[in-house]
């Protein structure tokens, strides 16, 4: 069974920087794991460690079933794809990529073979005689992977490797590089501070935060149970609005009170979040995806609140239109006075492209109560 | 328009001045190595020699047997050509050590983690300060007790001593503005730490070597006060100091002196003319 587990690893930078705290979690065998997280958030520095090129302070890494923890990089049998793509340049594409296996001492006939089947799966095979100068930026990234590719190792290690493409190409290389992997099955683990990199990529994604692992889920688990409230804020683009509410569950009535709103729940809502009872009467805090937004103004449908809202500004894409609001209309401002309610707390809202949404406009946002996120407002924990 | 012409007439009289200015001692010593005692010592000077000779050429090689006058200058055969061989093995010495031994210090300081990393360094590039005049004396005593007076691998000692910080300061700079990732990717693709220093540091970092080799090159040919203290013998003599030697204690023959110091001219005008785009390169910050 190919795999990579980390044990309880920690890495403790001298001078004291604890860079990652108890990172445990597995990748299984054709799995591709995206690590993703703002930066510094100790992402880089394990992969480096699974890598063998920063050491592990304490904790365990297994590689293949075989605990690789003390074993420098060459005995780990992993091939791995840096940001910068690192290749030779003293060499041309094909001893780049025939490196691997000559130092391991693989005959000649099999290199080429190798190397001309794996340049011939990237498109390459005209590339081979080349240095990497001579090469564009995806031409480079496509000769990294050609290199780990040829070595058939039994692990992929990838740090940010398409940072550093242009937005076309990457969404491209994105496409090519999780279908290449899934044919191959190679476990994986890959690096990046992208979240649609990592939602669009990974079978599983790990958020890290400050060198500790928030949540390991796939995509949709992340997008629609998040852990917490940084993992909600991370995840999905553009963030979660996030709003200091107070829940009221009387028999007759159960609302949260957001200030200028109150959104009614419904039995259903409560059901399905049996945690909220214990919030009865307390402070939450209230998270909102902005695609979960609508256009009010087109009237609401069945389920669906609407709220009243005054725009700040709001930017076309072509596709979608992105309103930033305030909440309350100008003629009922006085609701801000509140004393919890101190300072405005812009929204932003992602409609369709038929809202015509102006500056200074009095407007309404419809948004179904069954798609509020409720969060614990001093832990921050998913209620 | 006029101006500009103006402009162009003045730089083309600077760059003119700048040429003679270091051509000139150049073009009056290659004269004067063509040119016979007679016509050196004739008043008023005769700059182009008009009966070109080689005498002077044949006796720096073949000698000149005994001083025409006491205290004038002498050579014996095979003098001349012995220094010659001796500069030629001391650079090649000097500069090879340098580079081994700046190469791997700078990789050390750059890439290696370890206590005193940055003391170490810096203490290197202190001892850059120290002028060589003040330790000629303890210098000649060490060399003479380890029984290195006169010998090649005396002087190279000493000059890559005294010469590996700069080198080491040269590569330190150039080895930190190198990207450490393909050195790891070679870690990674089966390496240990001395093969990826060896099949992919070194060869990223082949332009700088060049071009401080060249200048290496240069400052250990053309060094003077170190082989001076430590020579005494043709044994390991170099150019340089053998050259000073023709200045005669009464009378010099300048044509000789002369033809020695065009032949001495040679080697390094060569590496200069074959490294000269890398020097360039690295002087223009390019790696």
């Amino acid at each position: 069974m190919r795999s990579i587990v980390l044990e309880e690893v920690v890495k403790v930078f001298p001078g004291g920087v604890i860079a990652v705290r108890d990172l445990s979690f597995e990748v299984a065998d054709g799995e591709f794991v995206v690590m993703v997280g703002p930066s510094g958030c100790g992402k880089s520095t394990t992969l480096r460690m699974v890598a063998g090129l920063d050491e592990v302070t304490s904790g365990r890494i297994w590689i293949n079933g075989r605990d690789v923890t003390n074993l420098p990089p060459r005995y780990r049998d992993i091939a791995m794809v840096f940001q910068n793509y690192a290749l030779y340049a003293h060499m041309t594409v094909r001893d780049n990529m025939g490196f691997g296996l000559k130092m391991a001492k693989v005959p000649t006939a099999e290199l080429d073979a190798r190397v001309s089947e794996a340049a011939k799966v990237l498109d390459i095979v005209e590339l081979l005689q080349r240095k990497p100068k001579q090469l564009s930026g995806g031409q480079r990234q496509r000769v990294a992977m050609g290199r780990a590719l040829v070595r058939q190792p039994a692990a992929f290690l990838m740090d940010e490797p398409l940072s550093n493409l242009d937005a076309k190409l990457r969404v491209e290389m994105r496409g090519e590089i999780t279908s290449l992997q899934r044919r191959i099955g190679t476990p994986s683990l890959y690096v990046t501070h992208d979240q649609t990199e990592a939602m669009t990529m990974g079978d599983r994604v790990a958020v890290l935060r400050d060198g500790v692992l928030e949540q390991l889920g796939t995509p949709t688990e992340l997008y629609e149970m998040p852990a917490n409230d940084f993992v909600a804020s991370f995840i999905g683009s553009p963030a979660m609005n996030f709003l200091p509410g107070r829940l009221r569950l009387d028999a007759d009535r159960q609302v949260v009170d957001l200030g200028p709103w109150e959104i009614g729940l419904s039995r259903r809502v409560l059901e399905r979040k049996p945690g909220l009872a214990g919030f009865n009467g307390r402070a939450i805090t209230v998270g909102i995806r902005p695609e979960d937004f609508g256009d009010g103004n087109l009237g609401a449908g069945q389920d669906v609140v609407t709220l009243p809202v005054t725009v700040l500004r709001s930017e076309s894409s072509g596709s979608d239109v992105m309103a930033y609001v305030e909440r309350g209309h100008p003629d009922g401002r006085e609701k801000f006075a509140k004393p919890d309610n101190k300072s405005i707390i812009p929204i932003i809202a992602r409609l369709d492209r038929r809202a015509h949404w102006s500056k200074g406009l009095a407007a309404w946002l419809s948004v179904d109560p069954d798609r509020l996120y409720f969060f614990d407002p001093e832990t921050g924990l998913s209620v | 328009m006029k101006r500009a012409a103006l402009l162009q007439v003045l730089q083309a009289t600077l760059v003119t001045a700048i040429i003679l200015w270091s051509l000139g001692p150049i073009i009056v010593g290659l004269l004067t190595s063509f040119s016979t005692e007679t016509d050196v010592r004739s008043v008023p000077p005769i700059w182009v020699p008009p009966n070109p000779s080689l005498t002077a050429y044949q006796e720096l090689f073949q000698g000149t047997g005994a001083a025409s006058t006491i205290g004038g200058t002498t050579t014996q055969e095979g003098a001349f050509g012995r220094s010659v061989w001796n500069s030629v093995t001391l650079t090649t010495v000097s500069t090879i050590g340098i580079l081994l031994v700046a190469i791997c210090a700078a990789y050390a300081f750059t890439r290696l983690r370890f206590n005193g990393n940055k003391v170490f360094y810096w203490a290197l590039l202190a001892t850059m300060i120290i002028p060589v005049f003040t330790i000629v004396v303890t210098l000649f005593q060490l060399m003479a007790s380890a029984h290195l007076i006169d010998t090649t691998v005396g002087i190279s000692l000493v000059l890559i001593a005294t010469q590996t910080p700069l080198a080491t300061w040269q590569f330190h700079n150039q080895l930190r503005d190198l990207s450490p990732e393909p050195e790891q990717a070679a870690l990674i693709d089966g390496c240990t730490r001395w093969q990826a220093f060896v099949r992919v540091v070194i060869p990223q970092m082949s332009s700088g070597i060049a071009a401080v080799s060249a200048i290496l090159m240069l400052a250990v040919w053309g060094e003077f006060l170190i082989p001076l203290l430590l020579t005494s013998t043709l044994r390991s003599k170099p150019v340089t100091v053998l050259i000073t030697e023709f200045i005669g204690k009464y009378t010099t023959n300048y044509p000789l002196l002369a033809a020695a110091g065009i032949i001495a001219l040679l080697p390094p005008a060569i590496v200069v003319l074959v490294l000269n785009r890398r020097i360039r390169g690295m002087l223009s910050g390019a790696s």
